[in-house]
């Protein structure tokens, strides 16, 4: 029986060969993702709960001072979603918004959508860019017509929670150092297909979770395109988004490099539509995993660097995401090595053991999720446990793999300044540039 | 020998050339038809122009049909003015010898109105008529001359003196000419109107849709490639050159360093940026503003006077078939019509005992038929309406589109029967032509069974859409 055998090889282990045999999981993965997710959620809670007051004067504030509030939605071939979108704005407990829509050069009917939306008065300002510029300057565009105190980017593939906007803008009143505050993301089509469930499940564990826990420790280095708010002056110092793709991230680090805080709140929700198909979840994932190369190791390498304005948060926000995600990637490659040459004969214990434990690790993470979010989740979100068995093979597998192959090719080929995510004139400038 | 007659205005000036002078009102006293043209002096062109338009607005076609020719000094009077005149002769250069030129250049207008019927007591009073006579009268292709002095953009300079304010307007005039195929139009250009006043001058203006202002600001945007700012043209320009604000680098090509993507309005009202403007149409005449789409749009036409039209014009309107049509059996409007075919219709649907039929007949080439008959057409329709008299009944209802197309009502008529009574009609018809003139007239002819589902309006259509030319 495997399972005998399973539970004998357990109990013929060392301390020393669990080490030996587990050390990707025991040293890296379960120290900083399982043990530090409960350690800072068993504070972040009991922390919010304390802070009930405090959120209570900030909105209390926020409604005071009722600032206009600019929404902005750049987007290409998107004006199938606006409507919902503008829809959803309308139904906002905050109501002193504009919501200004840019379309990057649409070759559907988009541009039809959103005038009727703007004649209707759903969409304060439209602006069509007869030819594609890229979504930085798509974003850039509606920027400059804003004029809200704060901005809140939104794909336009996404639509709001009802009190989103008002939650979202409530840590701007609660630390005026803050710069940016990114939202919550969570999975709209969760239903649709088994890529969007395994999103659903993947979104609550690393966004949900892992960027309230990165908020907490000050490491949080990606406001998300999809739900974020910014402060109107900031942008100005910043003059809007740079050439993406990964534009989120960049700007989010030149807040930071501003010397101001950006933080997550998980309170502040925003539902967007993930890619259906596994292989349109590794296109996107392709590019996204190519730009932490970009911007992380190449534009941004400054902040490890001494310097008169280094920032301690702000190499360590790099440093973590550089070390955990793209030195460590090679673990695997050396752990399998490991496996295969001294323990060919444990193979198949191990990989089940292996299974095992992050299995439990993503149950624990789940529980996590549900223990941050309960208040905002839906009875049909926790029907996604019945999935988080799969869950080790969506990321352990299917996303390790795609991410290994996009830092290669961004390593030796600069594949980014190639993505047709750009328009090729963008493209071609800024591999030029090195931007 | 014709010679030229000065009409006297209220000017003060003395009369300027060596030419016979009448007054106005002395004008009937005139043997007119010796009078080659009559001389305005223009000087005054106010006083020039009243005087025109009561020349026109006479009555006796030997008084407003005859030429008329401008004194002019110089050529300070707008150009419509100039152009209602046959003519104009240079006071500074005027002698004999013009005047005489001016004789034989106007000579077959006289001539033709010298042989018209019954013109020594003939009083026109119907305007369209005289319009009509006067087109007729010159031979001429009627063109439309844009203008400023009248809400309609455009006049018809000649016929302008015929028409005092309360007369139906010039082109309301034409339309109906045109209608009973008497004038032939020709396009020319559309004009817009303001649906309120029918003005054509108006003002499209892009307008905020927020605010309504027009006090806009366009700019283009600018995308420089490098950073991906977006701004206007204005936020770029630095002396003579284009600096990008974020980067500091300079614009150099555009497609290379940097595009356009699109424009921009900003309203300086109420600060509302849009790419859409509201068009918003503004009459210059009833400031009244309104959508382009609540506008008007006319036709304008250039008009030529038809066969039809020159028939009617020398012998008058009491030559046309349909007037002589009207006179045997009487035409009832195409409205009557309608109400005669609804009331047949329930009538059938309501007793089911008896059958009516709707005739459509049209004479395809009328036009050759009026140049074939010339002064003999009032003679040959009083024979033709006695052919449709003899065939059709008392009880029959009749009405007439234009002078070729005609729709009977033939009352407890079966289809078959009305097939055999039309078919006598075009024997009749056709044997009248080819006994009297060796001439074939082409007859088209369809009848329908009427009955309650009938669509009169679409039936008309067909037929027309099939048949009529």
């Amino acid at each position: 029986m495997p399972f005998e055998g399973v539970i004998n090889f357990v109990n013929g282990l060392s301390a020393g060969q669990i080490l030996a045999y587990f050390w990707p999981f025991f040293l890296l993965d379960m120290t900083r993702y399982l043990f530090l997710d409960v350690i800072v959620i068993l504070i972040y809670i009991p922390k919010r709960i304390l802070n009930k007051a405090r959120f209570l004067n900030a909105r209390k504030r926020l409604y005071k001072e009722l600032p206009l509030i600019s929404v902005i939605v750049p987007g290409k071939n998107e004006g199938k979603h606006i409507p919902r979108l503008a829809y959803s704005l309308d139904n906002q407990t905050y109501k002193n918004i504009e919501l200004i829509v840019v379309d990057d050069g649409s070759d559907d009917n988009t541009a039809t959508i959103c005038r009727e939306l703007e004649r209707k008065g759903k969409i304060q300002c439209f602006i069509r860019n007869e030819v594609r510029g890229g979504k930085a300057s798509a974003a850039n565009t509606a920027l400059k017509y804003s004029n809200g105190k704060y901005v809140i980017h939104i794909d336009a593939d996404s639509h709001l929670a009802y009190d989103a906007v008002e939650t979202i803008l409530l840590p701007f009143y609660m630390n005026p150092n803050i710069g940016a505050v990114g939202g919550d993301v969570r999975v709209a089509n969760a239903e649709e297909t088994f890529a969007t469930r395994m999103q659903a499940i993947e979104y609550l564990k690393s966004i949900s979770t892992g960027r309230t826990i990165s908020s907490e420790l000050n490491i949080l280095r990606i406001i998300a395109g999809a739900h974020g708010a910014f402060r109107r002056d900031v942008l100005d110092r910043l003059y809007g988004w740079d050439v993406g793709p990964g534009l989120d991230g960049d700007i989010t680090l030149k807040i930071r490099k501003l010397g101001f805080r950006v933080v997550h709140e998980p309170m502040a929700i925003c539902y967007t539509n993930v890619p259906t198909t596994f292989w349109r979840l590794a296109k996107q994932r392709f590019r996204w995993d190519r730009s932490m190369v970009r911007f992380r190791v190449r534009k941004h390498r400054d902040v490890l660097f001494p310097s008169a304005q280094f920032n301690f948060a702000n190499f360590m926000a790099t440093a973590e995401n550089i070390f955990f995600n793209i030195i460590l990637d090679i673990k695997w490659c050396i752990y399998f090595i490991q496996m295969v040459v001294f323990y060919p004969d444990q193979l198949e214990y191990i990989f089940i053991i292996n299974y095992f434990l992050y299995l439990m690790a993503n149950i624990l993470e789940f529980v996590v999720a549900c223990a941050l979010l309960h208040l905002s989740l839906r009875p049909r979100d926790y029907f996604l446990a019945v999935f988080i068995p799969l869950i080790p093979f969506y990321t352990g597998l299917f996303l390790r793999i795609v991410r290994t192959y996009a830092y290669l090719m961004e390593f030796l080929y600069g594949a980014s300044y190639m993505d047709k995510w750009n328009p090729w004139k963008v493209s071609r400038i800024a591999k030029r540039e090195k931007l | 020998m014709r010679k030229p007659w000065v009409i006297k205005t209220d000017n003060k000036h003395s009369v300027p050339v060596n030419v016979d002078c009448v007054a106005i009102d002395q004008i009937d006293s005139l043997p007119v038809e010796d009078v080659a043209y009559w001389l305005i002096d223009m000087r005054i062109w106010q006083d020039g122009w009243q005087t025109l338009c009561q020349v026109r607005r006479h009555l006796s076609p030997k008084v407003y049909l005859r030429p008329v020719v401008f004194l002019m000094e110089s050529m300070e009077m707008p150009a419509e003015i100039q152009k209602a005149a046959d003519g104009h002769i240079n006071l500074v250069s005027v002698d004999n010898a013009i005047l005489e030129d001016w004789v034989s250049r106007v000579e077959p207008v006289n001539h033709w109105i010298n042989h018209l019927a019954h013109v020594d007591e003939a009083q026109d009073t119907n305007i369209a008529f005289k319009v009509l006579r006067l087109i007729t009268s010159r031979n001429m292709e009627l063109e439309p001359v844009t203008t400023v002095r009248r809400n309609s953009g455009y006049v018809y300079p000649i016929l302008e003196p015929l028409f005092g304010k309360r007369d139906t307007g010039v082109m309301e005039t034409l339309s109906f000419l045109e209608s009973q195929h008497l004038l032939t139009g020709k396009y020319v250009s559309k004009a817009h109107y303001c649906s309120h006043c029918g003005s054509a001058f108006l003002n499209f203006k892009e307008s905020c849709p927020h605010c309504s202002s027009d006090d806009l600001a366009v700019d283009e945007l600018v995308h420089h490639f490098k950073c991906a700012y977006i701004a206007e043209m204005s936020e770029f320009k630095h002396g003579d050159h284009l600096q990008c604000p974020k980067c500091e680098r300079e614009l150099r090509h555009i497609g290379v360093d940097y595009d356009k993507p699109s424009m921009v309005f900003h309203c300086n009202q109420c600060s509302h940026t849009f790419q859409d403007p509201k068009i918003m149409v503004a009459c210059y005449n009833c400031g009244r503003s309104t959508e382009p789409e609540n506008q008007i749009v006319k036709v304008i036409q250039s008009y030529s006077v038809s066969a039809i039209g020159l028939n009617a014009a020398e012998y008058g309107l009491e030559a046309l078939f349909t007037n002589i049509l009207d006179s045997e059996l009487r035409l009832y409007s195409i409205n009557a019509f309608h109400d005669f075919f609804h009331v047949e219709a329930a009538r059938i649907s309501r007793y089911k005992i008896s059958s009516s039929s709707l005739a459509m007949i049209q004479f395809r080439d009328i036009d050759q038929l009026y140049i074939k008959l010339g002064g003999r057409a009032q003679e040959v329709f009083a024979e033709l309406s006695a052919i449709f008299k003899s065939v059709l009944r008392q009880s029959d209802i009749i009405t007439a589109r234009n002078e070729s197309i005609f729709f009977v009502i033939m009352t407890e008529t079966k289809k078959q029967e009305a097939y055999r009574a039309i078919e006598r009609l075009q024997e009749d018809v056709v044997a009248l032509f080819k006994n009297n003139l060796d001439f074939s007239p082409q007859l088209v002819i369809s009848i329908e069974a009427i009955d309650e589902q009938m669509d009169l309006e679409k039936t008309l259509e067909d037929f027309l859409g099939n048949h009529a030319v």
